[in-house]
């Protein structure tokens, strides 16, 4: 009896430990819903934008959009543009829940098997497949085929379909390019680098003992993978080859410039939010970042001057970019025809080219000519140029393996655990495996 | 026979006043369990995690995670940071509580002040030590540095084997007030006349530590010990905001590598598998602790 006790009593401990460790996740999801917030705000009438007085979900179809542009930035203007749905019709009632990125991507998986998904949500563009085969989405092969606006980019349209079929849209698009502090460079005489040997010329003139020439996230996730890429795909490497030339040349070229103390050896440990922050506060005089982060610069440096170039190119090789960006999607089992009306309003012409310029985006549509529209913003022209030619990740259901084995080659060789050799054949190896399943 | 009636019934009372506990227990921390149990013996990837039928893997999973160099390192993590965790915060929360069972002036508000660290939440724990511990302008190397200590930075978190020390530290700074709080209570529990009747037969003070403090104190030193081995082995918080694991794989344990298995790969038939070798662990740590406490018992 004793030991069938002692038994129990270790079996318990052993769950409590366990499942508080799954409930402690569980109370953190930080769900933030909108609707109180936008319905006081539109009752107040203070807001800036649409004050057409109070919408309310009353006798309307209500549906749910998930999003993860962070509240305090880019979130406030899908928020906007959310109530100026609302405002527009009396038919549906969306309310915007925001997420952080990776709670959202945890939220749709948990969602398939708990049945808890939204009516529609966004999705990060390399993960799309994933959770296309994964039943998150719906198929919209259809509605899209009889829709008279469809006009979108090809790499970024392609990045919805998975097995021939439909599962979302495009909402922005962006890119990464060099940014640079005007001040550092004209005090170091520096002129702006085009190529890896300006590059790392002009990091031996701006690296000093409080300031590295260049910040660069290469952090154990998506985006280290992200910020590698136009480095790997300028000197002609490709993500099927690693054991390429090509390829060891852009690990190589890096890892030299931190070896060099051009680059902190922290890189490992930042985000590209952390290497802004590097960069606004003057302790990095260059960055490999997107135009999403020039809100931020704004709030943290207002008076700094810098301007965008971009990505320096291999020696040998041709200018580089890899296209990011988040798509829209209907859920499974969701309310369908009133979030394909809400989805095919907020990516229409006006709309996208409207949202996407106030979230540092770019619009994916192909009628909408970003050149053009930022044909006189020294920022964002440079970003419009390099945006059509910006090579897309995947489309693949693997891809986040693909991305892994990248990224842990990266952080192999920069933290000096492995040569470029060794860990581009490792990475190459754990690839093929992928295929031969 | 009347006795015994009496008996059963009050056996029955018993029973119904603890059935909603354990329908509670039943649903909503067995079933999880078991749940885990069960997609870890099944096919679950990306691919199959919305239907219904799943084909069986048998020991596929397990054999899968045990093929993997990252599951038996984030094993050996797992182990280092439990023990590195333990000896720490066991030792200087023992000393700690003895220090401050002295009862000195403002000993109770000093000690209040300790415990604030472990009310801290872990994230913002693990922020703060990320901080202090930065290569560059990191609080920790800037100190070491103006001692002439260390003569170039020293990237904490960016090299392996400092990366895992960082979190023991920043770890047991949350486990020392939590190990000293616990032996706190034992120690006011020792009688104070016992300590007097052994100076009154000449025993000196470390003649008492050794002979009465420490037995007496045994049975909450292995509470403390058990517990601070099941909060330690389960980290996960701590070390997926400090390092997420990372760099590479230096301080992955079990818990982040099964939960990037499962919500990063989408692995989760193996994510799961990962699980239940964590929960076996402590399932083990926790008999044997019971063990010992029962033996003592009857002694």
């Amino acid at each position: 009896m004793k030991r069938r006790f002692a038994t129990l009593m270790a079996l318990s401990l052993a769950v409590g430990a366990l499942t508080a460790c799954g409930s402690k996740t569980d109370a953190t999801v930080p769900v933030e819903s909108n609707t109180a917030a936008a319905t006081s705000s539109a009752s107040s009438e203070s807001m800036e934008g649409t004050t057409t007085g109070p919408a309310s979900a009353e006798g309307r179809q209500e549906i749910t959009f998930w999003h993860y542009m962070s509240e305090d930035k880019e979130g406030k203007f899908v928020k906007q543009a959310v109530e100026e749905f609302n405002n527009s019709q009396n038919e549906i009632y969306v309310t915007a829940e925001y997420l952080p990125r990776k709670e959202l991507m945890k939220q749709y998986t948990i969602g398939v098997v708990s049945g808890e998904l939204p009516d529609c949500g966004m999705v990060d563009n390399p993960d799309h497949n994933s959770y296309a085969s994964m039943g998150v989405f719906e198929d919209i092969t259809d509605l899209y085929n009889s829709w008279p606006d469809a006009k979108f980019m090809e790499g970024s349209i392609n990045s919805c379909y998975y097995e021939g079929k439909l599962y979302g849209l495009p909402w922005g698009n962006n890119c990464l390019g060099l940014f640079y502090n005007r001040e550092m460079l004209d005090a170091a005489g520096v002129k702006v680098p085009s190529t890896w040997s300006e590059l790392e010329a002009a990091c031996e003139k701006l690296t000093t003992d409080t300031v590295k020439g260049l910040a660069i996230s290469a952090i154990g996730s998506e985006e280290g993978t992200f910020q590698y890429m136009p480095w790997l795909l300028s000197s002609g490497g490709s993500v099927t080859d690693l054991t390429s030339e090509g390829s060891k040349e852009s690990m190589s070229f890096l890892y030299k410039l931190i070896d060099k103390g051009y680059i902190s050896r922290e890189c490992v440990n930042w985000t590209q939010a952390d290497a802004e922050k590097q960069f606004a506060s003057g302790q990095a005089a260059m960055m490999i970042n997107g135009p999403w982060q020039f809100s931020g610069l704004e709030e943290d440096a207002p008076g700094l001057d810098y301007r965008v170039a971009q990505v320096p190119k291999a020696d040998n090789g041709t200018y580089a970019s890899v296209l990011g960006g988040e798509n829209v999607a209907i859920c499974a089992g969701a309310n369908v025809d009133a979030s394909w009306k809400f989805l095919t309003w907020i990516t229409s012409k006006e709309k996208s080219q409207e949202i996407c310029k106030s979230i540092g985006r770019f619009s994916p549509r192909s009628d909408v000519d970003i050149q053009v529209m930022f044909a006189d913003d020294p920022l964002n022209s440079v970003f419009a140029e390099v945006m059509p030619s910006a090579q897309s990740r995947g489309p693949s259901p693997d891809w986040p393996e693909i991305s892994t084995a990248i990224y842990t080659a990266q952080q192999e060789v920069f933290t000096g655990q492995k040569d470029v050799e060794t860990a581009m054949a490792d990475a190459q190896a754990k690839i093929d495996k992928l295929n031969a399943q | 026979m009347g006795q015994n009636r009496r008996e059963r019934q009050e056996q029955l009372l018993g029973y119904c006043l603890i059935l909603p506990a354990v329908i509670y227990m039943l649903i909503f921390i067995g079933y999880p369990i078991v749940y885990n149990w069960i997609i870890s013996f099944q096919v679950v990837t990306a691919k199959t995690l919305g239907s219904k039928v799943r084909e069986l893997a048998g020991f596929g999973n397990y054999k899968a995670v045990f093929a993997e160099v990252t599951f038996w390192e984030s094993l050996l993590h797992t182990f280092i940071y439990t023990a590195g965790c333990l000896v720490i915060q066991f030792s200087l929360g023992f000393i700690f509580a003895v220090f401050f069972a002295k009862k000195f002036t403002l000993s109770k508000y000093i000690r209040g002040f300790i415990v604030i660290s472990w009310m801290l939440p872990v994230t913002v724990t693990a922020l703060v030590f990320k901080f202090m511990f930065a290569e560059g302008n990191g609080i920790i190397n800037t100190i070491l540095m103006s001692l002439h200590i260390i003569r170039k930075p020293i990237g904490w978190l960016l090299n392996g084997n400092t990366a895992m020390f960082g979190l023991i530290i920043a770890n047991s700074w949350v486990g020392i007030p939590f190990n000293m709080l616990l032996l706190t209570t034992g120690l006011n529990n020792i009688p104070g006349d016992i300590y007097e009747a052994a100076s009154i037969d000449g025993a000196n003070s470390i003649q008492k530590f050794m002979r009465i403090t420490i037995p007496l104190l045994k049975p909450t030193i292995m509470s403390v010990l058990v517990l601070g081995f099941v909060l330690t082995f389960k980290v996960f918080d701590l070390v997926y905001v400090m390092t997420g694991g990372g760099p590479v794989s230096a301080t992955e344990v079990l818990s982040t590598y099964s939960y990037k298995l499962s919500f990063q790969l989408f692995h989760f038939g193996e994510g799961a598998a990962v699980a239940n070798v964590l929960f076996v662990c402590l399932f083990f740590v926790a008999l044997v602790y019971l063990r010992t406490i029962s033996r003592d018992e009857t002694m």
